[in-house]
């Protein structure tokens, strides 16, 4: 294949509406993410538990689990959960704000995955430290969809 | 022809024979099984729990619209059928039929149109539209656990055997048929995921694909596209014969509408 | 502009004093991502729940901020304290003006 032949398929690509390879967020993306929730912070691993398939059917709706080991008293609660895909378009997926008054920190939902991928949980504690937990996932898609 | 290539050719040689060999029948009676089974215990839960499915939204959304006068003659489904809880029980299961001698074959969502024409003095919903797909589900599942009871008749063999032949025809440019891969390969995996015997047992669907509730059609269609075949029209006469034919095929199989499916 | 939609909510009815109640939501929307495109091409403009929360008796308890990422039909499985008998209000808003609340009575013994 000719270097013009290559460009012009590119080109094409791109025209057709191709934008998917472009449109997932870079690992970078994600840790940018991150690092704008933790400020100067790091966060330890650990006491953050997060549960997604190991093997998923369709990305497009994927239960997950997020749990804190925590007391969730007035001293020491969680106040945030933020879940960070490294490989969605865009990195932020879903922020949750507790308070003592959870009785503990668990909750379940439902997200979207565009491709295999590592998910992240971010946990902030009333005491200001952060701690966090992931999930790494395969993503599968159907064999006969619509396009 | 070179040493590698007679090897290369003698490989796929052996390998089309072997599949051929392998090739089963249609599974039958209690080996049919719902591409319910197939699925991921997260997937089965979403289907299971109807505060979980993603098309019980649907449903309800289905139960306004049967509450809801419409049309020239400005009555509901309820003003004539009631309790849909009584009087569609066991209905859904029993489509695609044709509704009297002489008439068409209707799906349910075709049913649901010829009673708004006729009864209604209303428009017909679009095919997949949201109040057709809504009206079908809240249907659909007044026959949920009942079995699916389309039989061959007289008046339907000619549109059955219509939809047998669609079904074993190869089609599209990757020239196959439904019945080589859901008759003789279920089980087996494409891209990853299980072929399923393709029994239309729980629609309409939330196909987490779609992201929204959808009718067989739509999934035929989908099939269609995937074998790079020109998908047949919504409301053909051929997606109907084959929809015909699954009902029969999975007679007996309890419905599960409204399901949840990757 | 405004709209609004279907909103399932489900939790006890009862429950004894300092028990840990269990809530779980479902709310009927498309979250439209922003990401998908019509089959000519167009993209299908973002169109998503962003905020839901939660007051017990007026006080707040629970925050969510959701972005594209989350799953049609968003639903949250989450927790609270039962403290005392009342009422829990849910709200969800959104893109577009989108807007519906509902709210459950709690009996605390």
């Amino acid at each position: 294949m000719t270097m013009k032949r290559r460009t012009f398929v590119l080109s094409a690509g791109a025209a057709s509406g191709l934008t998917s390879l472009n449109a997932l967020a870079t690992v970078a993306d994600a840790t940018q993410a991150v690092d704008k929730i933790l400020g100067q912070q790091k966060a330890a691993m650990g006491r953050v538990t997060l549960v997604i398939p190991p093997l998923v059917e369709n990305g497009n709706l994927v239960t997950m689990k997020v749990s804190v080991d925590s007391p969730m008293t007035q001293a020491d609660h969680v106040q945030a959960i933020h879940i960070v895909a490294e490989g969605n378009p865009l990195p932020n997926v879903v922020s949750f704000y507790l308070s003592p008054r959870a009785g503990r920190a668990v909750i379940t939902t439902r997200i979207r995955l565009g491709d295999s991928q590592r998910v992240r949980a971010i946990a902030q504690m009333s005491d200001g430290s952060f701690w966090q937990g992931e999930a790494v996932t395969l993503v599968t898609l159907a064999a006969c969809t619509e396009v | 022809m070179s040493f590698i290539a007679k090897v290369l050719l003698s490989c796929g040689v052996c390998a089309v024979v072997a599949l051929g060999f392998l090739a089963k029948a249609d599974p039958v009676g209690k080996d049919r099984q719902s591409s319910y089974a197939l699925m991921s215990p997260d997937t089965q839960a979403m289907q299971d729990d109807p505060l979980l499915n993603p098309a019980n939204f649907a449903v309800l959304d289905g139960q306004a619209l049967w509450h809801e006068a419409t049309g020239q003659k400005n009555v509901s489904c309820a003003s004539c059928h009631g309790d849909a809880a009584v009087s569609m029980k066991g209905v859904a299961a029993s489509f695609p039929k044709l509704s009297s001698a002489g008439r068409p074959l209707l799906s349910l969502g075709g049913r649901i149109n010829q009673c708004r024409t006729e009864h209604q003095g209303a428009k017909p919903l679009a095919a997949e539209s949201k109040p057709l797909l809504s009206l079908s589900a809240f249907v659909a599942t007044q026959s949920k656990g009942m079995p699916i009871t389309v039989n061959r008749s007289a008046a339907n063999a000619a549109h059955l055997d219509a939809g047998e032949r669609l079904f074993n025809l190869r089609l599209g440019q990757l020239n196959l048929s439904c019945a080589q891969c859901h008759a003789e390969r279920p089980g087996q995996k494409l891209a990853g995921n299980a072929i399923p015997q393709g029994h239309p047992t729980a629609y309409p669907i939330y196909r987490l694909e779609w992201q929204t509730v959808g009718s067989l059609e739509r999934r035929l269609r989908n099939c269609l596209t995937g074998v790079r075949a020109e998908p047949y029209a919504f409301g053909s006469q051929e997606l109907l014969e084959l929809e015909l034919f699954l009902a029969w095929r999975a007679r007996g199989m309890p419905l599960e509408s409204p399901g949840v499916r990757p | 502009m405004s709209k609004t939609s279907r909103t399932l909510v489900t939790m006890p009815a009862r429950a004894k004093k300092g028990d840990i109640v269990d809530i779980r939501i479902i709310v009927q929307h498309d979250m439209e991502s922003g990401f998908r495109h019509t089959e000519t091409g167009q993209r299908v403009p973002r169109d998503i729940i962003r905020d839901f929360r939660c007051t017990y008796n007026g006080v707040d308890i629970f925050r969510v901020e959701l972005h594209p990422g989350m799953g049609a039909n968003p639903m949250i499985m989450f927790t609270t304290v039962a403290t005392e008998s009342g009422t829990l209000e849910f709200k969800w808003s959104g893109d577009n003006g989108y807007a519906s609340s509902t709210s459950s009575q709690l009996v605390v013994t």
